[in-house]
């Protein structure tokens, strides 16, 4: 069944749609990551200009996260104090990030950057992610004790002022590094059309050092915030929200996301941690590709030109 | 958003329409054309899948001389902006883009026999019809000097290389489905009687579009019927676009809310069940 879709202007199958949406929301509930990053270029793939792609998906995040946030909510494993001050640097993030988006379009240079951070941040993520836990599991193979977890946490978290409680994380830190990883986010959110948790659930764990239970549920209440401000303004400023695009994504993106917060409860946490970073190094690695292989054709139509 | 395109200039010393009906007398020396089409009228809506029409038309040529028609559909008008692929430390880089303007954002050409055959490259390119000779040209890059005492002589900063930027466009289009040519596109059906198919894919954008049948007699065109096709949204598909392009901002607000309500929804379904 083909649908006409208004804003992207291309007709495209909706079971496929549908599909694709229940199964990044299904990996999107599992790891507690947006799944943008999965779904921008399959969109692209199908033909949807990449301007509407991002936009439109960042709207489906918003779906897909609410319905696990609630989810995870319920078991209160989200931090709802660290999750604010997050998508508040989410927010300025986003104004900031759709802004640089436009001037890059309008320079051709949007694909260069899209594809020189996607294989700059999900490659190095994923080789980090995918290297710690397999060390990970090898030990616990070779029925090593595990290792303790590094108590101490990096010095400069301490040394910055306006220091904060967030008693469900465990932490008692500044807000400035919580605050700076939410404009991050927010920045990659309008470029890449993600939501950012490739780099927020690593960060929380690694440099944060929050309370592990919390991590995926606080990341996708950031990730729900900083979608929805890149949404409004992707529509606002640049007219690439298409709401029959996203509509058919997040119908089968919220089914998906809640069977894969359910299913994320029987997997070991670092077998699940190893299996990200394959995913995240292997995408990063193919968007990256475009950049050093011969193009077929020497030429190409660059988006915004239209209408 | 769609700027109406002008009307193309209009060859000269050409014979502008033929008589809507000839009498049952046909006194006319020279030969005339006349078409029509299945439907002038384009409805986009949410099953859209591109459109299929039918030209059909018939020649009355008195003569013994042979007689080619030539099909020009011409979308509106959109600026297309192209980049080159370069190579810089190893990396495939897009270059500053260039903007052609006067691209239409469908083309179709279609004809009895390959263009070069009915005409040369000076009628062709007068008259703007064939992919080699669609008025494209990028007025950015272009200033016009005098040189060795010529006045007004148009330089392009593309330099040598403006005609592998200009076939560029058309191979891209052409790639997109936008840009077509079919030498063998317009079949006569019976002496004087001929029908020519017109296929709108769905990637076409709404607007005006223009269709010029041309009838060629010894490498001169002497007859033309126009008629234009308008494609249009209707419907949800109409009100959606006017919404996302007239209010932005509340349109990008109800998305979000819409968003979330599923996300709600989806979690309140699953809890009970």
């Amino acid at each position: 069944m083909d649908v006409y879709l208004p804003i992207a202007e291309v007709s495209v199958n909706a079971p496929i749609l549908l599909a694709l949406g229940a199964l990044v929301g299904f990996i999107s509930g599992l790891f507690g990551i947006g799944g943008g990053f999965l779904m921008a270029p399959v969109l692209v793939f199908m033909g949807i200009p990449p301007a509407v792609a991002v936009a439109s998906q960042a709207n489906h995040v918003v779906a897909s996260s609410t319905s696990s946030v609630l989810t995870y909510s319920k078991v209160g494993s989200v931090d709802y104090r660290m999750g604010g001050i997050m998508a508040i640097g989410g927010a300025v993030g986003a104004l900031f990030g759709v802004e640089l988006f436009r001037i890059l379009r309008l320079l051709g240079q949007a694909d260069l950057v899209v594809a020189v951070s996607y294989l700059l941040l999900l490659g190095s993520i994923g080789a980090l992610t995918l290297k710690e836990s397999l060390t990970t599991i090898l030990a616990r193979r070779r029925g090593a004790p595990p290792k303790r977890e590094p108590t101490r946490r990096p010095l400069w978290l301490y040394g910055l002022p306006f220091r904060m409680r967030f008693p469900r994380s465990g932490l008692y830190i500044s807000a400035i590094p919580p605050l700076a990883l939410g404009v991050f986010a927010g920045i990659l959110s309008a470029i890449m059309g993600v939501g950012g948790g490739f780099i927020l659930v690593p960060a929380m764990v690694y440099v944060l050092r929050m309370r592990a239970a919390v991590v995926v549920g606080t990341s996708l209440l950031q990730i729900l915030i900083t979608t929805a401000v890149t949404t409004v303004l992707q529509a606002g400023r640049n007219q690439t929200v298409d709401i029959v695009l996203s509509t058919l994504l997040m119908v089968g993106g919220v089914l998906g996301a809640q069977y894969g917060a359910k299913a994320s409860a029987r997997f070991r946490a670092d077998e699940m941690r190893a299996a990200l970073g394959l995913l995240i190094l292997l995408v990063g690695l193919q968007m990256g590709l475009s950049l050093f292989l011969r193009p077929d054709d020497p030429f190409a139509l660059a988006p915004g030109g239209g209408g | 958003m769609i700027p109406p395109s002008p009307p193309p200039p209009e060859p000269p010393a050409l014979i502008q329409s033929a008589p809507e009906l000839p009498g049952p007398v046909v006194v006319a020396q020279t030969p005339t054309i006349s078409a029509a089409l299945t439907n002038t009228e384009i409805e986009v809506d949410s099953s859209y899948a591109g459109a299929s029409l039918v030209l059909y038309g018939a020649v009355f040529n008195p003569g013994d001389d042979p007689a080619d028609v030539v099909l020009v559909v011409r979308g509106p008008e959109r600026p297309v902006r192209l980049v080159r692929k370069v190579r810089v430390a190893g990396l495939w880089l897009n270059s500053r883009p260039v903007v052609f303007e006067g691209a239409p954002a469908f083309y179709v050409m279609a004809s009895t026999r390959p263009l070069s055959e009915i005409a040369g490259f000076g009628v062709l390119r007068r008259m703007g019809v064939g992919l080699d000779h669609i008025r494209i040209d990028a007025p950015d890059e272009q200033r016009t000097v005098n040189l060795y005492g010529v006045r007004d002589v148009v330089i392009s900063r593309l330099g040598d290389d403006y005609l592998d930027w200009r076939r560029a466009v058309i191979r891209l289009k052409e790639a997109d489905g936008l840009y077509r040519a079919d030498p063998s596109g317009v079949r006569f059906v019976d002496p004087g009687l001929f029908r020519a198919e017109i296929v709108l894919p769905p990637e076409a954008p709404t607007g005006e579009y223009q269709t010029e049948v041309w009838l060629f007699q010894n490498g001169q065109a002497i007859s033309v019927r126009r008629n234009t096709i308008q494609v249009r949204r209707v419907g949800f598909e109409r009100w959606i676009h006017n919404f996302a392009f007239l209010q932005p901002w509340l349109y990008g607000l109800v998305s979000v809310l819409l968003a979330g309500f599923t996300g709600w929804a989806a979690s309140r379904w699953f809890r009970r069940t």
